[in-house]
């Protein structure tokens, strides 16, 4: 999947326009058929020009894949007190500037929704509108360019290794092999949790470190609550707070929040019966990954919303907005999203350097950020949690063959304990805990409350555990590695690499390995 | 049938040549807004309008659209033939009304359908 996106600016006539010409261009890049960039251009045309006539300012973003195009424009504007009216051909609240140059003839949503195949538009009065078209590409028609899957952002310092190949046993999904003593990811595997991380004794495993860049005006901040435990074990709350605002921060979210709102949705679809159960909702990255990559046929399971970083960024579309990620799938997935233009993903470590020196001045007037912590919803019968890779794991599989009997709702993360577990944050979870009483005497209610934002592109398996494109070749491939397996010794020793006997027959016929890296073989070099 | 043909048919002034490509001329289509035009516009389609604007020559551009008809005697004005050189689509400007040119280039493109090829 490609993600583009386009500034609009309201009221500017002269560029009016520009937006959709530039994603014509990019469009065109990437083969999009005839057909389907001419109702692209009427949809984005007009989107942008209701931003231009009735906004402040607003975003156009196109997201490609093999079947479709999605199309989403946000503006921050007076938004459609009355939507189907608005609607309706004819109708319109152009300004007698706007019509003079011909617009405002009450087609442009019309035209929209007639160019697409999903339309929605969501808005609210006195903040803006947003407005989502897809457009399916159709069988037959040639589809987009292959657009390569980023991969994930965990960072391996060689330098820092001593080889203890601790790592190729830890990963849960076999993706690092040793190489010269050294870890070497196998980025089609890697479903970027915190297995690796958490393992090294050498701290060899990191996600992008960079600096905090300078914050700008109005910024929110979006963390996983033991983020602030972390901060919290070096100075009192209050302290690490007003640090935070001297930052140039105005408000600090808990990822949290939106965990609780997705839950909840996941709980309505559980009730609901109609969707297959377990309900799975995608509250951690590397679990959507694995099911994905691993557990395919669990992807009907998974509820077709955004992750609750995700579902938090876009609730701030125009918003400069920095998340602090807890693992390298989060990272990743809130930099491939379509907001990277106002959105900054961070390590934690990149803020705690940042916040650190603040702290050890004393301000004149101390003004603490107020901090929501939501409410936990309790647990309902029928619904299951698991955390830590292997209990995970083991609760996925068990799903798989359905011997989970009639649970209806699965709340797995990755990180034993949760995302205030992550070996990033280097917090402990009673820590969090601890934070959590502070919090609460704070008492903030948030102006923008936390929802769940629906998924424009449906779950879908990923290609990195298929042995080739072709299937009869895959085959093939399948037996080659069989008979290799059971030619090699099964002590699953490591020495040649990688973490078992089985991933060394498959990287072996992947001409991924040698077979001499073997000591057991006959020609070991 | 080419731009420039159909120019000396309804006899409209052309203020821009179509750009390398020049593709025929296969259907028109009149209109008075921005959302009409855009919804009817392609690779084959001649725009006749009165709107004079360089928000109209953007439309012809992401509709692929070989030329343009101003009518009513609207002038464009520098930026807008700029603009439309830019954009490789043809302009033509001329003083009758919209409906009278839309009317004539019809008839124009349909006595050259019906001829034997």
């Amino acid at each position: 999947m490609i993600t583009l996106s386009f500034r609009i600016a309201g009221g500017d006539f002269d560029s009016a326009g520009l937006a959709a010409r530039k994603l014509k261009e990019q469009l065109s890049k990437l083969g999009v058929d005839a057909s389907v960039l001419r109702r692209a251009m009427i949809a984005a045309y007009e989107a942008e020009m209701n931003v231009v006539i009735h906004a402040r300012t607003g975003t156009l973003w196109a997201r490609v894949d093999e079947t479709k195009l999605d199309l989403e424009v946000a503006d921050e504007g007076p938004g459609i007190p009355d939507v189907a009216l608005a609607l309706q051909e004819g109708w319109s609240t152009a300004s007698e500037q706007a019509r003079q140059m011909g617009f405002g003839a009450g087609l442009g949503l019309p035209n929209i929704r007639r160019s697409s195949d999903h339309f929605q538009i969501e808005t609210r009065v006195g903040r803006g509108t947003r407005i989502r078209s897809t457009i399916l590409f159709g069988t037959g028609s040639p589809s987009a360019a292959q657009a390569p899957v980023s991969a994930i952002p965990l960072m391996v310092d060689a330098d820092r290794c001593r080889g203890c190949r601790r790592c190729i046993f830890a990963c849960p999904v076999g993706a690092i092999r040793a190489r010269d003593r050294r870890p070497v990811l196998r980025e089609h595997l890697c479903i970027g949790c915190t297995a690796c991380i958490e393992e090294c004794p050498d701290s060899a495993f990191d996600i992008p470190r960079a600096p905090l860049p300078v914050v700008p005006a109005d910024a929110l901040l979006l963390a996983p609550r033991g983020l602030l435990a972390a901060l919290f074990g070096i100075r009192p709350p209050e302290q690490v707070l007003s640090a935070l605002r001297e930052l140039g921060f105005t408000e600090v979210r808990l990822l949290e929040e939106w965990e609780e709102s997705l839950l909840a949705e996941a709980r309505r679809e559980a009730a609901a019966r109609e969707l297959p159960l377990p309900r799975i909702p995608p509250l951690c990255p590397p679990i959507t990954a694995v099911i994905e990559s691993r557990f395919p046929s669990l992807i009907p399971n998974l509820c077709v919303f955004h992750s609750p970083a995700e579902a938090a960024c876009e609730e701030f579309p125009l918003r400069p907005v920095f998340l602090v990620a807890a693992c390298p799938g989060q990272y990743g997935e809130c930099s491939r999203s379509s907001l990277t233009e106002r959105l900054t993903v961070v390590s934690p470590a990149a803020l705690k350097a940042a916040i650190r020196p603040l702290l050890d001045v004393q301000p004149a007037v101390r003004l603490p950020l107020g901090v929501a912590v939501p409410h936990r919803a309790s647990p309902q019968p029928g619904e299951l949690a698991a955390s830590g890779a292997r209990s995970v794991l083991r609760v996925l599989s068990r799903a798989e063959t359905g011997a989970l009997g009639r649970a209806a709702l699965l709340e797995l993360r990755f990180c034993a304990g949760g995302c205030s577990a992550s070996p990033l944050l280097g917090s402990q979870p009673e820590l969090t805990d601890m934070w959590q009483t502070v919090a609460v005497t704070a008492g903030v209610t948030p102006q923008v409350p936390a929802g769940v934002a629906a998924r424009a592109m449906p779950f879908a398996q990923r290609p990195g555990l298929r042995l080739d494109a072709a299937m009869g070749e895959a085959i093939r491939k399948l037996s080659r590695i069989d008979g290799e397996t059971r030619s090699l010794p099964g002590r699953d020793c490591g020495s040649c690499g990688a973490p078992s006997c089985a991933a060394f027959a498959e990287d072996v016929v992947m001409g991924r390995a040698a077979r001499a890296d073997c000591p057991f073989t006959e020609n070991h070099r | 049938m080419k731009v420039e043909q159909l120019a000396n048919a309804i006899e409209a002034r052309l203020v821009v040549s179509s750009g390398p490509a020049n593709p025929d001329i296969l259907r028109v289509y009149g209109g008075a807004t921005m959302s009409d035009l855009i919804a009817n516009a392609g690779p084959g389609t001649l725009l006749i309008t009165s709107l004079a604007n360089v928000q109209l020559i953007r439309v012809a551009e992401l509709m692929d659209v070989p030329g343009i008809c101003l009518s009513d005697g609207k002038e464009p004005d520098a930026d807008v033939v700029a603009l439309a050189r830019e954009a490789g689509a043809a302009l033509l400007v001329s003083r009758a009304s919209r409906e009278n040119l839309c009317a004539r280039a019809a008839q124009c493109l349909a006595a050259e359908k019906a001829l034997p090829q």
